[in-house]
């Protein structure tokens, strides 16, 4: 048997082939050939390592956001209605109502602070353009804690487990090219305070839904920990297009945070 | 505070969806969207697209959850769904979900050897990040019957009806989607040698 003949069996004999069939002196020209048996040795290899690639890659949290949203639009999520006088009555109490609406300029506010900041940001990379460029860095990567609190165990229902967002991910990949992280130094070395918004956001989800307020403040915690990341990033590197984007995309979700709260709230 | 959500089993969690419970539809997201998101990825290379192919292929079996009556595997029916619809996308993008073999040897950018001459083996392990990007290099007729076979594990006579092509291009594309990937593999081995 020759190279040539033995390559043109291979299809049937890599993917099974069953046992005993091969041409007779198959195996024999395999066993005298290094190159014919580099050349199997090294398919079996691929087809086995590509095996480790299912399932390898987890999906931005906001996948699941997209999809939760849909699924409301749509009818599809129809949850029993169960009678609470009690939280009814909170429901249609005029104050209780009132309290929850200031979330949605919030929300909005949100989103006109996050496009400033990132529009903001464009003046000094344009003046920058011509500067020497700065080193090149980046967050730290997916696995921030607050990263992996929300990607992790599945979080509750109508929990907005897009907080982290897969700009991280992103940046993470963009990382490969890049060798170095952002000192530990340019990071607040302690958390800082929530801000009188998010206090007052926490404070409304305690009283409605108690049930939510951990999963709402550990969301919170991820996306402003995310936001002050990328804001630290975009400080060294303010020429990142991609960086700037992440930071829109950060502001986004966090005004997607306090609209779920809203919507779970009325 | 245990997640209740934590001890459903996933046939519970199917029945549960099939009533509209929230919570049920995000049991069975956690359960499958690695795999679901991992196949999207892999056959079109775009973390943004294989996001919305991902959602896609999750929202297409949620609204049909109420026609499972369960007599195959949960997870086989959810990636079939989720092979299909990556198929429409490559097919309303206009690539070819088989490949044409001839236009596309002229896309091999490796050198190819001479039957008979011997390279260096690939080593024992790959690198998984290179046989990422070599899968991404492959022609999309390829990559297709290679994720489906050698990561996704289906089989050969399930590929062809997926995708429509007999048994034997199946297997015929599977073998050269491999061959172009060694000549990828050991292409980038030897640029990172170069390189240091």
């Amino acid at each position: 048997m020759t190279c040539a003949e033995v390559r043109q069996v291979l299809p049937e004999i890599l993917d099974g082939g069953p046992e005993g069939v091969f041409p007779v002196d198959f195996e024999s020209h395999v066993k005298s050939c290094l190159a014919c048996s580099d050349l199997i040795s090294d398919l079996k290899l691929i087809s086995s390592e590509a095996r480790q690639l299912a399932a390898s890659e987890e999906p931005a949290p906001r996948v699941w956001v997209r999809i939760a949203a849909e699924l409301r639009a749509e009818g599809l999520i129809r949850e029993p209605a169960v009678f609470d006088p009690a939280r009814e009555a909170e429901s249609t109490s005029p104050r209780r109502r009132w309290s929850a609406w200031w979330l949605v300029p919030v929300a909005a506010a949100l989103l006109v602070a996050g496009s400033y900041v990132v529009s903001h940001k464009q003046a000094p990379q344009m003046a920058k353009r011509q500067a020497p460029a700065t080193p090149l860095t980046t967050p730290t990567p997916v696995t921030s804690a607050a990263t992996s609190a929300s990607v992790s165990a599945p979080a509750p229902s109508a929990t907005p487990t897009s907080a982290p967002s897969a700009a991280p991910q992103r940046l993470a990949r963009k990382s490969a090219k890049r060798t170095e992280v952002v000192a530990s130094a340019e990071k607040p070395a302690v958390e800082p305070e929530p801000s009188a918004e998010d206090q007052q956001f926490l404070s409304i989800v305690s009283t409605r839904v108690p049930s939510m307020r951990a999963t709402y403040e550990s969301q919170l915690k991820a996306v402003n920990a995310h936001i002050r990341e990328v804001q630290a990033y975009l400080k060294l590197n303010p020429g990142d297009a991609e960086a700037r984007q992440h930071l829109m995309d950060a502001y986004q979700q966090k005004a997607l945070l306090y609209q779920i709260a809203l919507d779970r709230i009325q | 505070m245990t997640d209740p959500k934590q001890s459903i089993t996933e046939a519970e969690a199917i029945e549960q969806a099939k009533q509209g419970h929230e919570a049920a539809f995000e049991v069975l997201y956690h359960l499958h969207k690695r795999r679901v998101y991992s196949l999207c990825l892999r056959m079109v290379s775009n973390p943004a697209q294989a996001e919305d192919l991902a959602q896609e292929a999750f929202l297409q079996l949620f609204r049909k959850i109420g026609t499972f009556r369960g007599e195959s595997a949960f997870s086989t029916w959810l990636h079939r769904m989720t092979v299909n619809v990556v198929l429409m996308q490559l097919r309303k993008k206009g690539l070819p979900v088989v490949s044409l073999e001839e236009t596309l040897e002229a896309e091999d950018e490796a050198p190819r050897k001479e039957f008979g001459t011997r390279d260096a083996k690939l080593t024992s392990s790959i690198d998984r990040l290179h046989l990422e990007r070599a899968i991404d290099r492959l022609p999309p007729g390829y990559r297709t019957v290679f994720v489906l076979h050698d990561v996704e594990g289906f089989e050969h006579n399930e590929i062809a009806q997926i995708v429509g092509c007999s048994i034997g291009n199946s297997k015929s594309q599977l073998h050269k989607a491999r061959l172009k990937l060694r000549e990828y593999l050991k292409f980038m081995r030897a640029e990172k040698a170069k390189t240091g």
